[in-house]
Protein backbone atom coordinates (compact mmCIF):
# COMPACT_ATOMS: atom_id res chain seq x y z
CA UNK A 1 0.00 0.00 0.00
CA UNK A 2 1.28 3.50 -0.94
CA UNK A 3 3.42 4.73 2.20
CA UNK A 4 2.44 7.81 4.24
CA UNK A 5 4.13 9.89 1.17
CA UNK A 6 2.00 8.07 -1.43
CA UNK A 7 4.50 6.17 -2.97
CA UNK A 8 3.15 2.72 -4.08
CA UNK A 9 5.05 0.03 -2.48
CA UNK A 10 2.62 -2.78 -2.52
CA UNK A 11 1.21 -5.33 -5.14
CA UNK A 12 -2.35 -4.48 -3.89
CA UNK A 13 -1.56 -1.23 -5.35
CA UNK A 14 -1.34 -2.44 -8.71
CA UNK A 15 -4.31 -4.76 -8.50
CA UNK A 16 -6.56 -2.06 -7.55
CA UNK A 17 -5.59 -0.15 -10.48
CA UNK A 18 -5.93 -2.84 -13.16
CA UNK A 19 -10.03 -3.05 -12.86
CA UNK A 20 -12.06 -1.28 -10.79
CA UNK A 21 -14.63 -2.66 -8.28
CA UNK A 22 -13.42 -5.48 -5.85
CA UNK A 23 -12.61 -7.81 -8.37
CA UNK A 24 -9.73 -9.37 -6.34
CA UNK A 25 -9.61 -10.84 -2.43
CA UNK A 26 -6.92 -12.90 -1.26
CA UNK A 27 -7.38 -16.71 0.41
CA UNK A 28 -5.36 -15.07 3.35
CA UNK A 29 -5.97 -11.58 3.81
CA UNK A 30 -3.18 -11.75 6.76
CA UNK A 31 -0.83 -12.37 4.15
CA UNK A 32 -1.13 -10.43 0.74
CA UNK A 33 1.24 -12.16 -1.66
CA UNK A 34 0.38 -12.85 -5.51
CA UNK A 35 -0.06 -16.86 -4.36
CA UNK A 36 -2.87 -16.23 -2.34
CA UNK A 37 -4.74 -13.72 -4.96
CA UNK A 38 -8.14 -15.29 -6.50
CA UNK A 39 -10.83 -13.49 -8.11
CA UNK A 40 -13.96 -13.21 -6.54
CA UNK A 41 -17.72 -14.21 -7.97
CA UNK A 42 -19.38 -11.48 -7.53
CA UNK A 43 -19.38 -8.04 -7.24
CA UNK A 44 -21.70 -5.47 -5.86
CA UNK A 45 -22.85 -3.17 -8.92
CA UNK A 46 -26.01 -0.24 -8.47
CA UNK A 47 -26.70 -2.41 -5.60
CA UNK A 48 -26.75 -5.67 -7.40
CA UNK A 49 -24.01 -8.91 -7.01
CA UNK A 50 -23.34 -9.53 -10.50
CA UNK A 51 -20.57 -12.08 -11.92
CA UNK A 52 -16.96 -10.36 -12.05
CA UNK A 53 -16.42 -9.16 -15.39
CA UNK A 54 -12.69 -9.80 -14.64
CA UNK A 55 -12.44 -13.67 -15.24
CA UNK A 56 -8.22 -13.93 -15.37
CA UNK A 57 -5.79 -12.73 -13.11
CA UNK A 58 -2.95 -10.51 -13.92
CA UNK A 59 -0.03 -12.42 -13.94
CA UNK A 60 2.64 -11.85 -11.40
CA UNK A 61 4.88 -10.53 -13.88
CA UNK A 62 2.43 -7.61 -14.84
CA UNK A 63 1.65 -7.20 -11.70
CA UNK A 64 4.96 -6.05 -10.52
CA UNK A 65 5.58 -4.38 -13.80
CA UNK A 66 2.30 -2.11 -13.08
CA UNK A 67 3.32 -1.87 -9.18
CA UNK A 68 6.80 -0.40 -10.96
CA UNK A 69 5.44 1.54 -13.16
CA UNK A 70 2.82 3.42 -10.84
CA UNK A 71 6.41 4.14 -9.10
CA UNK A 72 8.25 5.66 -12.09
CA UNK A 73 5.42 7.63 -12.27
CA UNK A 74 5.24 8.64 -8.92
CA UNK A 75 8.83 9.87 -8.90
CA UNK A 76 8.90 11.54 -12.05
CA UNK A 77 5.91 13.42 -10.22
CA UNK A 78 7.63 13.91 -6.80
CA UNK A 79 11.19 14.40 -7.92
CA UNK A 80 12.61 10.77 -7.81
CA UNK B 1 -23.88 17.74 62.22
CA UNK B 2 -22.84 17.28 58.13
CA UNK B 3 -25.03 14.70 56.16
CA UNK B 4 -22.86 12.08 55.14
CA UNK B 5 -25.34 9.28 54.79
CA UNK B 6 -29.03 8.73 53.28
CA UNK B 7 -31.00 5.84 54.30
CA UNK B 8 -32.22 5.36 50.41
CA UNK B 9 -34.69 2.08 51.21
CA UNK B 10 -36.81 3.78 53.70
CA UNK B 11 -36.82 7.57 52.75
CA UNK B 12 -37.15 7.20 48.95
CA UNK B 13 -40.66 5.62 47.59
CA UNK B 14 -40.16 3.77 44.30
CA UNK B 15 -37.86 0.75 44.17
CA UNK B 16 -34.48 1.97 44.52
CA UNK B 17 -31.06 0.11 43.14
CA UNK B 18 -29.57 -2.92 45.24
CA UNK B 19 -26.65 -0.48 45.74
CA UNK B 20 -28.77 1.29 48.01
CA UNK B 21 -30.52 -1.35 49.76
CA UNK B 22 -33.55 -1.46 47.47
CA UNK B 23 -34.74 -4.26 45.07
CA UNK B 24 -33.49 -3.06 41.97
CA UNK B 25 -34.10 -1.10 39.48
CA UNK B 26 -37.02 -1.92 36.18
CA UNK B 27 -36.42 1.08 33.90
CA UNK B 28 -34.34 3.32 32.97
CA UNK B 29 -30.27 2.98 34.91
CA UNK B 30 -31.66 -0.58 35.21
CA UNK B 31 -29.28 -2.66 37.29
CA UNK B 32 -25.89 -3.93 35.55
CA UNK B 33 -26.81 -2.07 32.71
CA UNK B 34 -25.12 -0.36 29.40
CA UNK B 35 -24.81 -0.69 26.16
CA UNK B 36 -25.92 -4.72 25.42
CA UNK B 37 -24.39 -4.96 21.70
CA UNK B 38 -21.44 -3.35 19.91
CA UNK B 39 -19.69 -5.07 16.44
CA UNK B 40 -16.74 -3.54 14.00
CA UNK B 41 -16.35 -4.28 10.72
CA UNK B 42 -12.98 -3.64 8.25
CA UNK B 43 -12.32 -3.26 4.85
CA UNK B 44 -9.50 -5.62 4.23
CA UNK B 45 -8.34 -4.50 0.89
CA UNK B 46 -8.01 -1.21 -1.86
CA UNK B 47 -10.81 -0.81 -4.16
CA UNK B 48 -11.37 1.39 -6.78
CA UNK B 49 -14.50 3.39 -8.24
CA UNK B 50 -18.01 2.89 -7.26
CA UNK B 51 -19.04 0.13 -5.30
CA UNK B 52 -22.65 -0.91 -3.98
CA UNK B 53 -22.89 -3.21 -2.16
CA UNK B 54 -19.61 -3.40 -0.61
CA UNK B 55 -19.63 -7.11 -0.47
CA UNK B 56 -15.66 -8.67 -0.20
CA UNK B 57 -12.54 -8.49 1.40
CA UNK B 58 -14.60 -7.62 4.99
CA UNK B 59 -13.97 -8.84 8.48
CA UNK B 60 -14.48 -8.41 11.29
CA UNK B 61 -12.22 -6.21 13.45
CA UNK B 62 -9.59 -9.05 14.86
CA UNK B 63 -6.49 -6.73 15.79
CA UNK B 64 -5.08 -7.39 19.10
CA UNK B 65 -7.51 -6.33 22.01
CA UNK B 66 -10.42 -5.86 19.91
CA UNK B 67 -13.73 -6.71 21.72
CA UNK B 68 -17.53 -6.57 21.08
CA UNK B 69 -20.32 -7.18 22.73
CA UNK B 70 -23.21 -9.45 22.18
CA UNK B 71 -22.59 -11.82 19.50
CA UNK B 72 -22.55 -9.16 16.94
CA UNK B 73 -23.42 -8.48 12.94
CA UNK B 74 -24.02 -11.37 10.44
CA UNK B 75 -22.55 -10.48 6.83
CA UNK B 76 -23.88 -11.94 3.48
CA UNK B 77 -21.99 -10.29 0.66
CA UNK B 78 -22.49 -7.32 2.38
CA UNK B 79 -25.92 -7.25 3.34
CA UNK B 80 -25.34 -6.74 7.37
CA UNK B 81 -28.41 -8.33 9.48
CA UNK B 82 -28.87 -7.05 13.33
CA UNK B 83 -28.05 -9.91 16.09
CA UNK B 84 -31.26 -8.34 18.01
CA UNK B 85 -34.28 -5.14 17.92
CA UNK B 86 -32.90 -2.04 18.98
CA UNK B 87 -32.12 1.30 18.22
CA UNK B 88 -28.64 1.41 16.91
CA UNK B 89 -26.34 3.15 15.81
CA UNK B 90 -24.44 2.87 12.39
CA UNK B 91 -21.13 4.32 10.86
CA UNK B 92 -19.00 3.63 8.22
CA UNK B 93 -15.42 5.24 8.07
CA UNK B 94 -13.41 5.50 4.91
CA UNK B 95 -9.71 6.45 3.92
CA UNK B 96 -9.90 7.68 0.77
CA UNK B 97 -7.05 8.05 -1.57
CA UNK B 98 -6.96 9.06 -5.47
CA UNK B 99 -3.37 9.34 -7.71
CA UNK B 100 -5.17 10.99 -10.31
CA UNK B 101 -6.65 14.21 -8.25
CA UNK B 102 -9.99 13.27 -9.07
CA UNK B 103 -12.76 14.96 -7.44
CA UNK B 104 -15.32 13.77 -5.02
CA UNK B 105 -15.34 10.42 -3.28
CA UNK B 106 -18.76 9.48 -1.74
CA UNK B 107 -19.81 6.71 1.39
CA UNK B 108 -22.83 5.84 1.71
CA UNK B 109 -25.45 3.56 4.13
CA UNK B 110 -28.14 2.37 2.29
CA UNK B 111 -31.04 0.55 5.02
CA UNK B 112 -34.01 -1.10 4.18
CA UNK B 113 -36.90 -2.34 6.58
CA UNK B 114 -38.56 -4.93 4.32
CA UNK B 115 -35.33 -6.52 2.95
CA UNK B 116 -36.04 -5.88 -0.11
CA UNK B 117 -35.56 -1.54 -0.81
CA UNK B 118 -32.67 0.00 0.53
CA UNK B 119 -32.39 3.95 0.70
CA UNK B 120 -29.87 5.99 1.19
CA UNK B 121 -29.89 7.08 4.68
CA UNK B 122 -26.35 9.19 5.33
CA UNK B 123 -23.63 9.95 3.14
CA UNK B 124 -19.83 11.45 3.55
CA UNK B 125 -18.19 12.94 0.90
CA UNK B 126 -14.49 14.24 0.30
CA UNK B 127 -12.49 16.42 -2.84
CA UNK B 128 -10.17 14.49 -3.79
CA UNK B 129 -7.35 17.26 -5.25
CA UNK B 130 -3.97 17.65 -5.88
CA UNK B 131 -2.82 14.29 -6.90
CA UNK B 132 -1.99 11.93 -4.11
CA UNK B 133 -4.54 13.39 -1.87
CA UNK B 134 -5.62 11.34 1.26
CA UNK B 135 -9.02 12.26 2.89
CA UNK B 136 -10.94 10.41 4.99
CA UNK B 137 -15.08 10.80 5.83
CA UNK B 138 -17.73 9.16 7.71
CA UNK B 139 -21.09 9.01 7.36
CA UNK B 140 -23.62 7.70 10.61
CA UNK B 141 -27.52 7.08 11.42
CA UNK B 142 -29.57 5.53 14.24
CA UNK B 143 -31.55 2.92 13.21
CA UNK B 144 -34.81 1.84 14.46
CA UNK B 145 -34.37 -1.93 13.81
CA UNK B 146 -37.89 -3.43 14.72
CA UNK B 147 -37.02 -7.06 13.04
CA UNK B 148 -34.01 -8.24 12.13
CA UNK B 149 -35.25 -10.53 9.27
CA UNK B 150 -36.67 -7.48 7.23
CA UNK B 151 -33.93 -4.45 8.35
CA UNK B 152 -30.68 -5.08 7.29
CA UNK B 153 -27.85 -2.36 5.89
CA UNK B 154 -25.58 -1.98 3.24
CA UNK B 155 -22.45 0.45 2.81
CA UNK B 156 -21.81 1.42 -0.40
CA UNK B 157 -19.37 4.38 -2.36
CA UNK B 158 -20.05 6.64 -4.88
CA UNK B 159 -17.06 7.87 -7.21
CA UNK B 160 -16.79 10.84 -9.67
CA UNK B 161 -13.43 8.78 -11.15
CA UNK B 162 -12.33 5.27 -11.39
CA UNK B 163 -9.64 5.82 -9.76
CA UNK B 164 -10.50 6.79 -6.71
CA UNK B 165 -9.83 4.88 -3.96
CA UNK B 166 -10.64 2.93 -0.44
CA UNK B 167 -8.15 1.65 1.51
CA UNK B 168 -8.18 -1.32 3.16
CA UNK B 169 -6.15 -3.75 5.82
CA UNK B 170 -6.26 -6.61 7.16
CA UNK B 171 -3.89 -5.93 10.25
CA UNK B 172 -5.78 -2.18 11.39
CA UNK B 173 -8.81 -0.26 10.69
CA UNK B 174 -8.32 2.06 7.63
CA UNK B 175 -12.10 1.93 6.59
CA UNK B 176 -14.39 0.28 8.85
CA UNK B 177 -18.48 0.04 10.05
CA UNK B 178 -19.72 0.63 13.51
CA UNK B 179 -22.61 -0.89 15.22
CA UNK B 180 -23.57 0.26 18.53
CA UNK B 181 -27.13 -0.80 20.45
CA UNK B 182 -28.11 1.91 22.28
CA UNK B 183 -31.10 1.19 23.75
CA UNK B 184 -34.55 -0.72 22.89
CA UNK B 185 -36.85 -0.01 20.38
Amino acid sequence: MPDKKGRPDHIEDALSSMHTNQWFTYTDSKNKIYANVRLTEKIGVNGELVDNPVTELPTETAVNAKLKEMQDAWDAANGG
Amino acid sequence: MALSKIDVANMVTGVTPVANGGTALSSGFTNGGGLTGSDMWRVTADFAGSVNPISSNLERCDETGFGRIGTGMTNSSGTFSFPSTGIWLVSFTAFHYTDNSADYISIKINTTTDNSTYALVAQGIAQMHPVDAFSQGTATCVLDVTDVSTCKVRFETDHADTSNKIRGNSGYNRSWFEFIRLGDT
